[in-house]
């Protein structure tokens, strides 16, 4: 029984080991779309860090 | 469309913990602002205060006074019955909130037996640290410490309960795993904190009227501030989240390689608010479960290790009691679960004024739970991007990446992914302002009976109650966490995408935008009003 158990056991780590190495490999070459999304954000990130610390009075300008 | 069931805007409202934090604080809440009508209700909750062994002749700290009920101190209609409930009090909390959070928990459909006895072994072990971190050795200061007869003691304030909680719960975890499994259906730190999170709006909306009884400038001083950490916050979160997630993403996948719903799924963790800003977007991209899974357990892990390090370091590192507002601010953006950035923003808040006061002789003093608010009030701000982000990304993967044609993301996943309980944290802080400023009159002479009303109903509720609740939170986050998962094989490289993402990236700029935006703010000295 407690065999069985260990078996059990180890076969369970043994499957969610594969799953999380396959979610780890297999990347994807780079895109245009992931250039955008993250240079859209951080121009975005930009424009709201100005915005922000003209407006806020507690902001470093004030 | 089978990713986006049929719901309708009221789904949930009785079946998630987010939606119970709202109701169950909601309750005694209003419960508390009764003593307005004259009836006071929620004088038992229990609180504890500084003990030692053998009390100095006419010195404090008895055991037999080591927990008293707040009304004892605050009741304007009762407090000789609740003067005389002492040690009870604990009790008294016990059976009342044990009713409250078990009808919570039928409702989610738990095991309520099992939820019923590990919330009363949670809670006891919960008192029994919170005992033990009061004793006067561990938490009295350099200024208190004569009047419990000591020459020396360890200066931690109520901080030290905290860690407590947190190493016990640690053990349970890690070394005693089957009685941590048995605990697990009641061991809800993302409940018990969400909870304490509306009660810490109550708290908010107290501060001007607990001033306002010192006096009327103070009052409008502390609403001035936790309005203006309100807008700070507000501002420093967007330009935060709108680095962080580019940030990691960019880690992920540039330097470790990751593939696109991986890196996705972890940025959103990293960057947002861990584990639902992980779940909510794995399921916007269609990442594998396992990811989200995996993801979250990083999060709760890492943001353990940040509660450990992180207030002393911002305490006795940079920027110390300087700037203790960059130092919360900072926080809440670097610390990714609403659980452990309170429980941090709290530690710090005990750990900045007990420093305060050391360092001033006791000159300076500054009022509870501005530091904290500070730190809660950037997380709260970053929850609420959940919604939005998840809804985002799902569009740019269903149209950009994944291009299914005819598949329309609904305007409501934004709804439905809002942490509802932000809206019972600004329910009561602003519920609380329109009555200091309403009917209160902003602290005048006049007002003074119907303020004094609503500190007796609050007092217990923001002090007590949300103590109490932090106190639960740091005894289940320590009861879930288990290190052994950061030594699993399969975990490897995450976790060091996770190190360097949250130490090389995400805690410096969060630290550098605290600054931009909170350089400068300093909580109210009230030392002259207090003894």
């Amino acid at each position: 029984m407690a065999e069985e158990k260990a078996t059990e056991r180890k076969e369970t780590l043994s499957v969610s080991a594969l799953e999380a190495e396959d979610v780890m490999a297999g990347a994807e070459e780079w895109v245009g779309t992931e250039t955008w999304l993250v240079v859209g954000s951080l121009i975005a990130a930009v424009i709201a860090l100005v915005i922000g610390l003209l407006v806020v009075p507690t902001s470093v300008l004030h | 469309m089978a990713q986006y069931p049929e719901r309708r805007w009221y789904t949930g409202m009785l079946s998630t913990e987010d939606w119970w934090a709202v109701w169950i604080a909601l309750f005694f809440f209003f419960l508390g602002l009764l003593n307005v009508f004259g009836v006071d209700l929620v004088g038992w909750m229990t609180y504890p205060t500084k003990w030692v062994f053998s009390p100095a002749e006419g010195g404090k700290g008895a055991i037999s006074h080591a927990f008293y009920a707040l009304g004892k101190k605050y009741s304007a209609h009762a407090k000789d019955f609740y003067k005389g409930l002492g040690w009870w009090s604990v009790i008294w909390s016990y059976v009342i909130f044990g009713i409250a959070l078990t009808i919570g928990a039928a409702f989610m459909k738990w095991d309520v037996k099992r939820y019923a006895i590990g919330f009363t072994i949670i809670y006891f072990l919960t008192i029994a640290c919170w005992f033990i971190g009061h004793h006067a050795f561990i938490a009295a200061t350099k200024v208190n410490r004569h009047k419990y007869g000591l020459d020396f003691s360890l200066n931690m304030g109520g901080g030290a309960s905290f860690i407590i909680a947190l190493i016990v719960g640690l053990i349970i975890g890690n070394f005693f795993k089957g009685a941590a499994n048995y605990l697990s259906v009641a061991a809800k730190p993302e409940w018990y904190i969400k909870t304490a999170i509306v009660t810490l709006g109550a708290k908010l909306g107290y501060l001007p009227i607990k001033l306002a009884g010192m006096s009327q400038k103070l009052g409008k001083e502390a609403a001035g501030l936790t309005f203006d950490l309100f807008v700070a916050g507000a501002a420093a979160t967007i330009v935060a989240y709108l680095v962080f997630w580019p940030g990691v993403y960019t880690i992920s996948r540039k330097i470790f390689k990751l593939p696109r719903q991986t890196a996705a799924t972890l940025a959103s963790g990293i960057s947002i608010c861990g584990v639902s800003a992980a779940v909510a977007t794995g399921a916007a991209v269609r990442a594998r479960p396992v990811v989200a899974i995996m993801v979250s357990a990083l999060v709760v892990i890492w943001a353990v290790i940040e509660l450990i390090i992180l207030p002393g370091f911002f305490t006795y590192v940079w920027p110390g009691t300087k700037d203790p507002l960059v130092a919360g601010a900072s926080m809440g953006m670097a610390v990714k679960t609403d659980g452990a950035d309170a429980a941090a923003g709290e530690l710090l808040d005990e750990f900045m004024r007990t420093k305060i006061e050391i360092e001033t002789n006791g000159a300076v003093k500054w009022p509870e739970g501005i530091i904290t608010a500070s730190a809660v009030m950037t997380k709260v701000w970053i929850d609420m991007f959940i919604g939005i982000w998840a809804f985002l990304l799902a569009v740019v993967w269903v149209y950009k990446f994944e291009r299914r044609p005819g598949e329309k993301v609904p305007a409501s996943e934004i709804w439905h992914r809002f942490p509802k309980f932000v809206l019972g944290y600004f329910f009561c802080w602003f519920f609380l302002l329109a009555l200091f400023f309403g009917p209160g009159q902003s602290g005048a002479p006049e007002a003074k009976a119907f303020l004094k009303n609503v500190k007796s109903g609050m007092v217990p509720v923001e002090k007590g109650m949300r103590k109490l609740f932090f106190m639960l939170t740091f005894m289940s986050l320590g009861i879930i966490t288990d290190f052994k998962k950061l030594r699993e094989a399969q975990f490897g490289k995450m976790v060091w995408v996770y190190f360097v993402s949250l130490f090389c990236f995400v805690i410096p700029v969060a630290i550098l935008i605290g600054y931009l935006f909170h350089h400068g703010m300093t909580p109210p000295n009230i030392a002259e009003y207090v003894k």
